[in-house]
């Protein structure tokens, strides 16, 4: 690894401004580049003489006599078929020594044996074909190059979320602020970032106040705001205000350094649609090497014409290409994840774009996707003094970490608190302890029951705040209620929107709650929600979720912190990321920015990606049915066979291009 | 358990990249094998005896190099 870095760092040590981006892809882009204009220089000769030989009867080499012609042809063939396609003939005929046949293993044979004729030529009465050797590996390399730049254009957003992380930083030393490169920057350092700079790496705002860009990270459109105590993701663009922050994740552990990370482990995960072009690709170079060599047999049989037979079974090798098959699948993926990564969704399981088209029930975790997560006490009855009340209530739920009793804490505001014996949390229900001589037990009407507590007094009132969507919390003492507190927790801004549109698309949409089903209802009312499962225990999500899949496909969407299980079940799992904390390893799905119209965008996103692929998977299987055959039969002459080879994979990786036409936001 | 991430120079067709995982999977200790030729990355799921020589030693078996092990 540290060898590794050593390495790359002199290679790039005089063009420091690439560090980052000469990939491998510019690289064998010139490459072929280069190749094929050398391959053509020496191949159009070759084509002129060849052409006006076969079509007008002409030869423009008559000078030489026939023996100098071939010798003519020879020599200039030479160079692209052993030169210029040296690194295809040795890959290929290496791979047919070790068995790990490939693409180059069949040009390698093609190019090689029709070169072979014209050394016969000379000698014997056979027909030259070391042009048409020269031609093949020309166009070879033509439609290699072709490929590699559509292909690079298909790994265009990818690679530009390679580059965005920022490659200096401003920091504070002592008193003097000094740039460094990003590398050197480390965890605690106070980084200083103008308006218009990029934010260099993860931290928290210590001083200033500005609104920063994050589209290029998690697709939000609109400039957050940014205050002393806010996390800010680097790579995102400071727009307004100077800021100090604090470096709290470096290299590795940052934000955009998991985006990416995640992006390529997604590429290499497979799509199962793609399972029998795989198994196809696999054995397909041996099954045409046999089918070449019975091609050859049969030709000699029936015709006993040498020249012919080797002719077609020329044609049979170079029109055969697995490249389309295998091409198909991953570079629709790429451009999907690509175009996804852009909007803030991160598909992490290809498998996850097929699924997806079968889901027919999407499941809606409530806090923290359909709302906002951030609950707050919005109202209170007591029907002893209210103050005490308060005050009984916080000093308990301070020992708790749930979102409920942090609200309650927060406020109540207190100065001091009681001190508490026996605290207990109970799961999903509440929390108990005792207070003085006085057993509190806080929380659901559940609970209440379980414990026999009396309700009698709060009925109406409980009743009321569930109806205002209030989750309801009970505080009791020695088994008789005090009083209640009704907690709300905002609707997110898109809940409404996206759930009318899955609504439109006949998607059966459910809310799933740990509430209970009045409290439940009265949200799922607000949103446009007509199905709701309540009082569920975190831990039951997922049973929940088993449950329905007996009806159909069921996405679960969910923040991923509680309901990891419940995503697993889920067919598709779509998690949803809060700010720089992302759930990676709990969804199939990652939406970066919290709100839930990415869930519409994600599924619209799978279901053109998956499109695009089966469109693919079906050209390449045509053109394997269709052109094989043909060349079998003697149609094809071996040039026009190994063109339309490179036009396949061509089109093939061109069309995975388009899908960036699709319009996946509505 | 270990998981490693390795860049790929050469592959540039998909039965390559199909050699490679062969490849790849034929080392004793490998559980799983993913090769993208897209990214020209390949996630490899070993057990942790695995070495880095052995790994690279797989993709130089089916013809290719091993750029970047991490």
């Amino acid at each position: 690894m540290n060898k590794h870095k050593e390495m790359n760092m002199s290679e790039h040590e005089n063009h420091d401004e690439h560090h980052h981006d000469t990939p491998i892809e510019d690289k064998e882009i010139a490459d072929w580049k280069k190749k094929l204009i050398w391959s053509w220089i020496f191949t159009i000769p070759i084509a002129v003489v060849m052409l006006f030989d076969r079509f007008f009867g002409i030869n423009l080499l008559e000078f030489s006599g026939e023996t100098g012609m071939i010798v003519i042809l020879l020599v200039l063939a030479f160079p692209v078929v052993f030169i210029f396609g040296f690194s295809t003939i040795k890959a290929g005929i290496r791979g047919l020594f070790t068995f790990y046949f490939n693409m180059d293993s069949l040009i390698a044979l093609g190019t090689v044996i029709a070169y072979l004729t014209g050394i016969f030529a000379v000698f014997g009465s056979i027909d030259d074909y070391s042009g048409v050797a020269a031609m093949i590996m020309a166009f070879f390399t033509t439609g290699k190059y072709v490929e590699a730049l559509a292909r690079g254009r298909a790994g265009k957003e990818i690679r530009k979320l390679l580059e965005l992380g920022a490659k200096k930083a401003m920091v504070l030393r002592g008193k003097k602020e000094i740039e460094i490169p990003i590398e050197e920057v480390k965890v605690g350092d106070i980084i200083i970032i103008k308006p218009g700079e990029k934010i260099p790496t993860d931290g928290v705002v210590v001083k200033g106040e500005s609104a920063v860009d994050e589209s290029m990270v998690t697709g939000e459109s609109l400039p957050v705001e940014k205050k002393k105590a806010s996390s800010v993701i680097g790579a995102t663009i400071n727009q307004d205000g100077i800021l100090y922050v604090k470096a709290t994740k470096i290299g590795k552990d940052t934000f955009l350094a998991h985006i990416i990370e995640l992006v390529e482990e997604a590429q290499g995960t497979k799509v199962p649609i793609q399972k029998l072009a795989d198994k196809i690709t696999s054995i397909f170079v041996p099954a045409i090497l046999i089918l070449a060599i019975l091609t050859f047999i049969a030709w000699i049989y029936f015709t006993n014409d040498l020249s012919r037979s080797i002719a077609v079974s020329v044609a049979v090798l170079v029109i055969a290409c697995p490249c389309a098959l295998g091409l198909a699948t991953p570079t629709a993926l790429m451009v999907g994840s690509g175009m996804g990564a852009k909007s803030g969704i991160l598909i992490r399981k290809g498998e996850a774009i097929q699924t997806m088209k079968e889901v027919k029930i999407i499941v809606f975790d409530k806090t923290g996707t359909i709302t906002k997560g951030k609950p707050e006490v919005a109202d209170t009855y007591a029907k002893t003094d209210k103050k005490y009340f308060l005050e009984t209530a916080a000093s308990l739920e301070k020992l708790s970490e749930h979102p409920l009793s942090r609200a309650v804490v927060e406020h109540a505001k207190l100065k001091k608190y009681k001190a508490v014996k026996g605290f207990k949390i109970l799961r999903g229900r509440g929390v108990e302890g005792i207070i003085g001589t006085k057993k509190v037990i806080i929380g659901n009407t559940l609970l209440m029951n379980e414990n026999k507590v009396d309700l009698k007094n709060f009925r109406e009132k409980i009743k009321e705040f569930e109806n205002r969507a209030y989750t309801t919390i009970i505080v009791s003492e020695n088994k008789k209620a005090i009083g209640i507190i009704g907690i709300a927790d905002a609707i997110k801004d898109d809940s409404m929107y996206t759930i009318k549109k899955l609504n439109e698309q006949n998607y059966k949409t459910i809310m799933i709650t740990g509430d209970n089903e009045r409290t439940a209802k009265a949200i799922a009312k607000q949103v446009g929600i007509k199905e709701v499962i309540a009082n569920v225990l975190p831990e039951d999500k997922s049973k929940k979720v088993e449950e329905l899949q007996k009806k159909g496909m069921v996405a679960f969407i969910g923040d991923g912190i509680n309901d990891a299980p419940a995503l697993k079940q889920s067919n598709v799992g779509i998690a949803m990321g809060t700010g720089t904390d992302i759930a990676i390893e709990a969804g199939d799905i990652v939406l970066a920015k919290g709100s839930l119209q990415g869930t519409v965008q994600a599924i619209n996103l799978s279901k053109a990606t998956f499109r695009k692929i089966k469109q693919n998977l079906f050209w390449a299987f045509a053109y394997n049915v269709i052109a094989i055959p043909l060349a079998v039969s003697g149609l094809l002459h071996p040039v026009v066979a190994e063109i339309a080879m490179a036009l396949s994979s061509i089109t093939v990786v061109t069309n995975a291009n388009l899908l960036r036409r699709a319009k996946i936001d509505k | 358990m270990k998981k490693v991430k390795i860049t790929i120079e050469g592959m540039h067709c998909s039965s390559c990249a199909s050699n490679v995982e062969k490849s790849l999977k034929k080392v004793p200790g490998v559980r799983e094998a993913t090769v993208s030729l897209m990214t020209r990355k390949g996630f490899v799921e070993c057990e942790d005896k695995v070495t880095n020589e052995e790994i690279k030693k797989a993709v130089a078996r089916a013809g290719y190099k091993a750029t970047a092990i991490e």
